[in-house]
């Protein structure tokens, strides 16, 4: 045993880190050296506490599975500032979605309006639903009164292709 | 008959542990012409090399190969060895069962034996057409050029000159003194950087073996170690020398402003200046980019001319070349500091308030823009509140990969400066990563920093940003208090590192030097050569070999004239005979291997022969470093290496393809 | 010149304003647009959910632009950009994934072209068609305008992945802008973000950060925002109500899409532009400018 955290009794997994690495095609993650940076400037810290330092840390150690069921990392607003201005490109973002996608696996605490959009893409191919809009003088619009073009569909083949993609890990 | 012995190393358990050197030997022992084969644990060891040295007069071993680490560590010691017991050492072989077998089989051990065997077998094969040849021995010049008068030249020359070579320092500013000269104060003592440094720029150029080139540039570099060439531009000042008192008459009158880079563009000087406070020499020299006169060629303005007591300036100077012969060559041409408008998010150049660590000392200084003021340049008050920012394009994948190595303790030695100089007025913080105190009194430096209540964030913040009313804010998240600062200054320091300067491409090519992959000129070997390039009789000081402190930059500007004096004070080298050589009459004059040599090291000579007019390929040994390229390239074989001709190789690699077969035969 | 245009979602569901004003406009400066005959997802909100996924339907895009035979496509939705841009990169860089998206991509009987250059409403205004062909086109230049510039995250950031436009300090719409006769500034909360996607959980959070964003440009004093991004459109004009509730400030700040701007410019109707479907207060807006 090398490392507990005495603060929630959780243990470092490896394993869980390798596969991490694996799928952020790079190993920069490891080049974190707690510069702060990301967090200093991460637009969703102030409102959220969103402290992407600290994640970067907690995977490097190995402390994933309680980050994979929190709920600080649906908290990020993938303005990329964090990839961007990383002095050692070690990517928090990036990271984050990687994190998420455990979740989804694991079926931690994903916010319910990610599943909806990805049944509506599998439904309908868009991730949104037609909407109406009303104008400043009370009027309800949509396409086909603005004589927008239809919206064509997805073909026939694609629901069962994009579910298998979903199922690769 | 040719009589080999071979000798196989345990090295420790560093070949032994992998290698089962026993069998090795016993091996050998089956090889043509071989009379002895022994293993010992360390071959290098002085009971190894008399084993080696007692069976050469024993036995009357005419040739020995030892299978031992990379040649690259013991083969010296080993030549030297088989030397003083008679034999020719150049008909000894280095097999490398460590670096080639051990260290990167150490998870095969019987493969690994074989592959040793096979290296022992092409080693034999090889020594056994070796032929016996000698280091030439070539007289070199006792005087060295000094490139770059900072700090780092200015040792450098004085170390030499005191120990009775000439020296050549030329500094293409017009005054030397370098990057030592724009500090305020060194850290971790405090001295005034002046008032340690002044005294050594007058002894350089007072020195009677030192011959000052100031406002000059090496244009050119020919020849080899121990007699190189070079051609020193003296660019014209305008200026007579000899009759200049450095009254700065001329200054006062001169209409034409002019950035002042001494000041780093902090202020401005004249066309028409003496470059620095603390000039050496004391000289006024003309700006041509900027004066009236130089720039349209006409015979206007001459404020200067009229002004001038002395009658010193001349605006007829043209430039001067001079050649030089020297023995070696000493670099010390220093470095830039990063540009910070390269980070765009920091603000510098965008906002008044962001200053960079140079121009705080320059402000800092007395003899500097503001007389020694600290003030926030947008209000220019004194500021309320002060922040530095480290690792500003330093550690940094985007832009410079390494750490700046001076830029912690530049910052804590202005902290320090600025709150002695404003007392509680001002807060100062300084927000770092990591703070780097690591050399004699630094740690102690640090401290002396905290006692005195400045502030240390860890943490950098991602950008800074300006209010209406030039006053910077931004946030940063602080490790210890795991809370995010909302922070305001009015005046921020940026940690800017040093940088390669810019003309070191042109360095680069000038002198042969090479440049590791940050850019600054690289060393022979980091840890056992650092004052020296590869390239024969060129040694290395100062920044311009990566970013370094005063203190560290002295103890290798004193080593690198170490370096020099060791050299040439024989006043003759040897040089290894391992290069090219032309058999003539073989050579048809075709020029690839000239056109191909790296090294510069091939000349075509003009030979009469039968009436006829003939052009030969001939080695200039000094240059050659065997690098085998001519002879790979020469289309009829008339130039190879010595000792790694056809016929040495082909032996080596028929023995390579040979199966060792059971019992050891081939 | 010719190229395919990727709507995404967002524009198709809701942000017709900017579609109208690019359908608009862009003719009239010689781009031709060429639908693709199927809408679909970017793959935006599936990267949370699975990378890989998210990247079969970027790459994907770019196989349904290889069915029109065009090596151009127009994304004018930032995120959709980053998305495809992102896919593209990692299926050239990472030859396992990009086996197994071609495998599901061939049963869908459709090619990925590794080709296909991806343009945004910004860089192919500025850099294809060009500041000169811009300026010809003006009748009515914005002359008098003092507009700040929302440039949005996904198109700037991240370096590295070849953007739209330089990271620090982005210039290309300020210059489009220019360009048809107004005047731009630069603010300190420039390249701060707008939230939107924070919608999906955060919802308060989001209009906060858009809100604040608002707010701060307001107290510039300028005429109007200029964006150029659905979701950023979404989050400043339709949702600007809502946000200024959520801090408790008073919004009045008119915004548009840059290509409505550059419509009246160049002089084509209010209505074809749907500016009658921006919910800010872009009435005073129009207001100033030249008829």
């Amino acid at each position: 045993m090398s490392l507990v955290d005495s603060m929630s009794m959780a243990k470092p997994n490896f394993q869980a880190r390798e596969r991490i690495l694996a799928k952020l095609h790079g190993r920069e993650l490891l080049n974190c050296f707690q510069c702060m940076k990301c967090t200093s400037g991460c637009t969703a810290l102030k409102l959220l506490e969103l402290k992407p330092h600290e994640i970067e840390k907690l995977v490097n150690l190995s402390l994933i599975d309680e980050l994979v069921s929190s709920d600080i990392i649906w908290t990020c607003v993938t303005c990329l500032k964090c990839v961007q201005r990383c002095p050692q490109m070690a990517s928090p973002y990036h990271v984050i979605m990687v994190l998420r996608n455990l979740a989804v696996e694991r079926e931690a605490k994903v916010p319910e309006a990610f599943m909806k959009a990805v049944s509506l893409v599998l439904e309908s191919g868009l991730a949104e639903t037609a909407q109406k809009i009303t104008t400043r003088t009370m009027k309800v619009c949509e396409r086909e009164s603005l004589k927008l073009p239809k919206i064509g569909s997805p073909r026939e083949s694609f629901q069962a292709v994009f579910l298998k993609a979903l199922e690769e890990k | 008959m040719t009589r080999i012995g071979v000798y196989v190393c345990h090295c420790g358990l560093n070949i032994a542990g992998t290698v089962d050197v026993e069998k090795v030997a016993e091996y050998a022992k089956s090889l043509p012409n071989v009379v002895v084969a022994k293993h010992y644990t360390y071959m290098c060891s002085d009971p190894g090399q008399r084993m080696i040295q007692d069976d050469i007069k024993t036995r009357k071993l005419d040739r020995v190969v030892i299978a031992t680490c990379s040649p690259r560590m013991h083969e010296e010691t080993f030549r030297k060895a088989v030397g003083e017991a008679g034999l020719n050492p150049y008909l000894s072989e280095i097999v490398n069962l460590r670096e080639h077998v051990s260290w990167p089989h150490t998870h095969e051990p019987e493969k690994a034996t074989e592959k040793a065997k096979a290296l022992v077998r092409m080693g034999v094969a090889r020594v056994r057409l070796s032929e016996p040849l000698k280091k030439r021995k070539v007289s070199v010049e006792k005087n060295v050029l000094v490139v770059g008068g900072g700090i780092a030249g200015i040792q450098a020359s004085l170390d030499l000159a005191n120990a009775g070579f000439k020296v050549w320092l030329v500094e293409k500013a017009p005054s030397i003194g370098g990057r030592m000269a724009q500090l305020d104060k060194t850290f971790p003592t405090l001295d005034c950087s002046a008032c340690i440094l002044t005294p050594k720029m007058v002894d350089v150029a007072k020195h009677p073996n030192v011959t000052l080139l100031t406002n000059s540039e090496v244009v050119g570099v020919k020849g080899f170690v121990g007699n190189f060439e070079a051609s020193i531009l003296k660019k014209p000042r305008y200026v007579d020398e000899s009759r200049c008192v450095g009254c700065e008459l001329c200054t006062e009158v001169c209409p034409v402003k002019v950035p002042n880079r001494f000041n780093e563009k902090l202020d401005q000087t004249r066309a028409i200046s003496i470059y620095s406070p603390h000039a050496v020499p004391k000289i006024a020299a003309v700006n041509s980019g900027y004066c009236l006169r130089l720039k349209t060629r006409k015979d206007v303005c001459g404020k200067c001319l009229e002004a001038c007591e002395a009658k010193a300036i001349d605006f007829s100077q043209k430039p001067e070349t001079i050649q030089i012969r020297v023995g070696g060559i000493i670099l010390a041409v220093g470095s830039e500091v990063f540009d910070a408008s390269k980070m765009y998010e920091a603000g510098y150049g965008r906002f008044p308030n962001v200053i960079l660590n140079m121009e705080f000392e320059r402000i800092s200084d007395a003899s500097g823009p503001t007389q020694g003021k600290i003030l926030s340049p947008k209000t220019g008050q004194p500021p309320k509140n002060m922040v530095f920012i480290q690792c500003i394009g330093s550690r940094d994948k985007r832009f410079h990969e390494y750490c700046c190595r001076v830029g912690c303790m530049v910052s804590l030695k202005q902290a320090i400066l600025a709150r002695e100089k404003l007392g509680e007025d001002v807060n100062i913080y300084v927000c770092f990563n990591d703070l780097r105190s690591f050399g004699k009194g630094y740690e102690e430096f640090y401290r002396r920093a905290r006692d005195m209540g400045i502030n240390f964030v860890a943490g950098i913040p991602s950008d800074i940003r300006m209010a209406a009313d030039g006053s910077l804010y931004f946030d940063v998240f602080e490790r210890g208090t795991n809370k995010l600062l909302e922070m305001h200054a009015d005046l921020v320091v940026l940690a800017n590192g040093l940088v390669p300067s810019e003309d070191i491409k042109k360095i680069n090519e000038l002198f042969h030097a090479s440049r590791s992959a940050d850019g600054f000129l690289l060393e022979a070997h980091p840890k056992l050569r650092p004052l020296e390039c590869s390239t024969a009789g060129i040694f290395l000081a100062g920044t311009c070999q990566g970013p370094k402190d005063v203190p560290d930059t002295v103890a290798q500007a004193s080593g690198a004239a170490a370096k020099a004096m060791d050299l040439l004070s024989s006043g003759e080298i040897e040089l290894e005979p391992l290069k090219a050589i032309v058999e003539k009459d073989l050579c048809s004059g075709c020029r690839v291997c000239e056109s191909l040599c790296p090294f510069l090291a091939i000349e075509m000579k003009n030979e009469k022969e039968d009436d006829a007019e003939k052009i030969r390929a001939e080695v200039i040994e000094a240059m050659c470093q065997g690098c085998g390229l001519c002879s790979a390239a020469c289309p009829t074989g008339a130039i190879k290496i010595q000792q790694y001709g056809n016929k040495q190789v082909l032996a080596q690699v028929d023995a390579a393809l040979t199966e060792t077969d059971a019992k050891g035969g081939n | 010149m010719k190229l395919a245009i990727f709507w995404g979602c967002r524009i198709l569901t809701s942000q017709y304003a900017y579609e109208m004003s690019i359908r608009e406009v862009l003719p009239k400066l010689g781009v031709e647009l060429i639908d693709l005959r199927e809408a679909l997802c970017c793959g935006d909100p599936v990267k949370s959910v699975n990378e890989f996924a998210a990247n079969y339907l970027g790459a994907r895009v770019l196989a349904l632009v290889n069915l029109t035979g065009l090596c151009d496509v127009l994304v004018p939705c930032n995120r959709c950009h980053f998305v495809i841009s992102e896919a593209k990169h990692l299926l050239g860089t990472d030859e396992k994934t990009r086996a197994k998206v071609e495998d599901l991509l061939k049963e869908e009987n459709l090619k990925y072209n590794p080709n296909v250059r991806i343009w945004h409403t910004i860089d192919l205004l500025h850099d294809r068609v060009g500041l000169d062909c811009i300026k010809k086109s003006v009748s009515k230049p914005l002359k008098g305008l003092r507009l700040a510039v929302h440039y949005g995250c996904q198109i700037l950031r991240y370096s590295s992945l070849g953007r739209v436009d330089d990271a620090e300090n982005p210039r290309k719409l300020d210059e489009l802008i220019k360009t048809i006769g107004a005047e731009t500034l630069d603010y300190s909360e420039r390249l701060d973000c707008c939230g939107s996607a924070l919608m999906y959980g955060h919802v308060d959070s989001a209009l906060s950060l858009a809100s604040s964003k608002l707010k701060a440009i307001q107290a510039l004093n300028v005429d109007g925002l200029i964006i150029s991004c659905p979701d950023c459109g979404y989050m400043f004009d339709a949702k600007q109500k809502d946000g200024a509730s959520v801090i408790g400030a008073k919004l009045s700040l008119p915004v548009l899409y840059y290509t409505q701007l550059l419509g009246l410019a160049v002089g084509i109707a209010q209505d074809k532009l749907g500016l009658h479907l921006n919910q800010s207060p872009i009435d005073q807006f129009l207001t100033k400018v030249p008829v």
